[in-house]
């Protein structure tokens, strides 16, 4: 079973570091936002959380809109029907399309990170720095899996737009865009329950140290079981209708 | 003995199409069943409940024994699927290490290189192959797990004769060593040079099943064929845009011993066995 996990993490590896056209700009365009945004909109000790904030953003959009919605493009290819006749538990592909993910939503965050201290002036210390990326690293499941839902309950064709639609509500929703104490009244009782929110909160929570915000947890605990529900009736429909 | 494949009664429908319609079907090990039919007779989707790829509508098959789909199925079986691609990024030298990985075998890629004539292709990513190197690697992926059954849905379309030809001697050593195969072909001389066995289905019904062996015996018939000079005897059928008249019989001798009794006058005289395909379209059309 290692040697097959090895063997799924090497090939979605290779794939996806030999298309240098769609990781680089991949992996920029996060610190890019950020230094065109978040760099300006705050300062001073505001300045820490609008990083988070758009570390939170990096992880959302690498793990969530490129690859989890891919699934649904790539999942109707002769090649992964060959896959199939292979024998081992198909998780394993899953899982390792996820830690491939990861890689590239760590390194989009550390770009953002960079541009952080080049063009935001915000330099975290070292713990903070180590915290916000475990923090990242531990939002980056729930991202991916909320994206293969998508990628996976929809049509193929429908994947993208309908991620285009639910990407940034959802970024603004979670007070990644305006900090949730900008958010108005009725907004922000919506807030506390969106995947993106507890996003953040752990993001914050890990540059200013406070304790991790158990809430939250709960509610990404609750988003990520949802999504993988939503993944096990997507496939086995899919089996149905697709294969037959 | 366990059966490679032992499958009773599929039916296979899509939508109000039943693409596979109550087919029975047995495989030994050591043993080659070709699969025959027209287009859209079901082959293909007769190979995907094979391989467990769908889910049968009714009926049941087991791949030595095992549930078709599980996972002690899929250890046993190499699979090359009528229309194969690979991610343009990957060498083939990588695909067989990956499937090797997934039969939990290390890669025996000199063998496979030398088998599938892959020594140019090895380590090219596979952006740009074309159609019959694709198919080369397909099929030296679907004997890399070192299967007890390959399941082969058209193997040779789009592969130059001599790689045809090499696949026929590899498949025909497979069989020799104790392999089972399973494949689909619209090439008759392929299912000859190969096949032990066939059965041709239509519309998603067997309508043929037998060993090659038992379908010449049963059709030992020839073709005869010659020029006659007027007048013909009336028992000879008409003649063809060549002037050529066709008479197939199980006894040739006879049909000549005939003509140079009743004294005809015919020349450019051809006796041939008759082929496959007209066995196989006399045999259907009497079934
Ligand atoms: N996924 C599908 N959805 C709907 N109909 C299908 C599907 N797959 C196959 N069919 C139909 O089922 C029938 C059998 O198709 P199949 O591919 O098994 O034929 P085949 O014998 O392999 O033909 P060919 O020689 O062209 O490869 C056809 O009528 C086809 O249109
Ligand atoms: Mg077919």
């Amino acid at each position: 079973m290692l040697k097959h996990l090895i063997a799924e993490l090497v090939l979605s590896a290779r794939v996806l570091l030999r298309q240098p056209g769609f990781w680089v700009p991949t992996i920029l365009f996060p610190a890019m936002l950020y230094s065109f945004f978040g760099a300006q909109m705050a300062d001073g000790p505001a300045g820490i959380y609008a990083l988070a904030s758009f570390a939170v953003y990096a992880v959302l959009g690498v793990g969530f809109y490129q690859f989890g919605v891919s699934v649904a493009q790539d999942r109707e290819t002769p090649f992964v029907l060959w896959q199939h006749t292979l024998p081992g538990a198909l998780w394993l592909g899953w899982a390792a399309r996820i830690v491939v993910a990861m890689g590239v939503v760590l390194a989009a965050v550390a770009m953002v990170l960079l541009a952080g201290r080049f063009v935001g002036g915000i330099v975290p210390d070292g713990p903070e720095t180590a915290r916000l990326i475990a923090a990242c690293a531990l939002v980056s499941v729930p991202a991916v899996l909320m994206g293969i839902a998508l990628g996976s309950a929809a049509s193929a064709r429908a994947a993208v737009p309908l991620s285009n639609l639910l990407f940034l509500p959802l970024a603004y929703l979670g007070g990644l865009w305006v900090p949730p104490v900008a958010l108005p009244e009725s907004v922000e009782a919506l807030s506390v329950w969106t995947p993106t929110r507890a996003m953040g909160e752990l993001a914050w929570a890990a540059v200013d140290g406070r304790a991790l915000p158990g809430r939250y947890l709960v509610v990404l605990a609750g988003w990520s079981l949802l999504s993988v529900a939503v993944i096990g009736l997507a496939q086995s429909r899919h089996r149905r209708a697709m294969f037959g | 003995m366990l059966q490679a494949i032992e499958a009773k009664g599929l039916v296979k429908r899509f939508g109000g199409v039943t693409a596979v319609d109550g087919v029975d079907l047995q495989l030994a090990p050591g043993e080659a069943l070709g699969l025959l039919g027209p287009n859209g007779a079901g082959k293909s989707t007769l190979l995907s409940l094979v391989t467990g790829l769908r889910p049968t509508d009714a009926g049941t098959v087991t791949i030595f024994g095992h549930p078709a789909g599980s996972d002690a199925a899929r250890r046993a079986m190499g699979v090359t699927p009528q229309s194969a691609a690979f991610p343009p990024q990957i060498t083939p030298r990588e695909l067989i290490a990956y499937a090797a990985a997934r039969h939990g075998m290390r890669p025996d890629t000199d063998r496979l290189i030398a088998a599938f004539g892959l020594q140019r292709l090895i380590d090219r990513r596979m952006a740009g192959f074309s159609g019959g190197e694709v198919r080369r690697v397909a099929l030296a992926l679907a004997f890399c797990g070192a299967p007890k059954l390959a399941v082969l849905d058209e193997p040779t379309t789009g592969l130059d004769s001599a790689s045809q030809e090499a696949f026929q001697s590899l498949t025909r050593d497979y069989v020799a060593s104790g392999g089972a195969v399973l494949l689909t072909s619209h090439h008759w001389d392929e299912i000859e040079a190969v096949c032990d066995r066939l059965t041709m289905i239509d519309r998603g019904q067997r309508v043929l099943d037998g060993t090659l062996a038992e379908m010449r015996a049963t059709m030992r018939i020839n073709q005869v064929s010659l020029v006659v000079d007027d007048p013909a005897p009336d028992w000879l059928p008409a003649p063809d845009a060549d002037g050529r008249r066709h008479l197939d019989s199980a006894d040739s001798d006879a049909v000549v011993t005939r003509l140079v009794r009743e004294g005809v006058a015919f020349h450019d005289l051809l006796i041939r066995p008759l082929a496959l395909k007209d066995i196989l379209a006399t045999l259907r059309h009497e079934a």
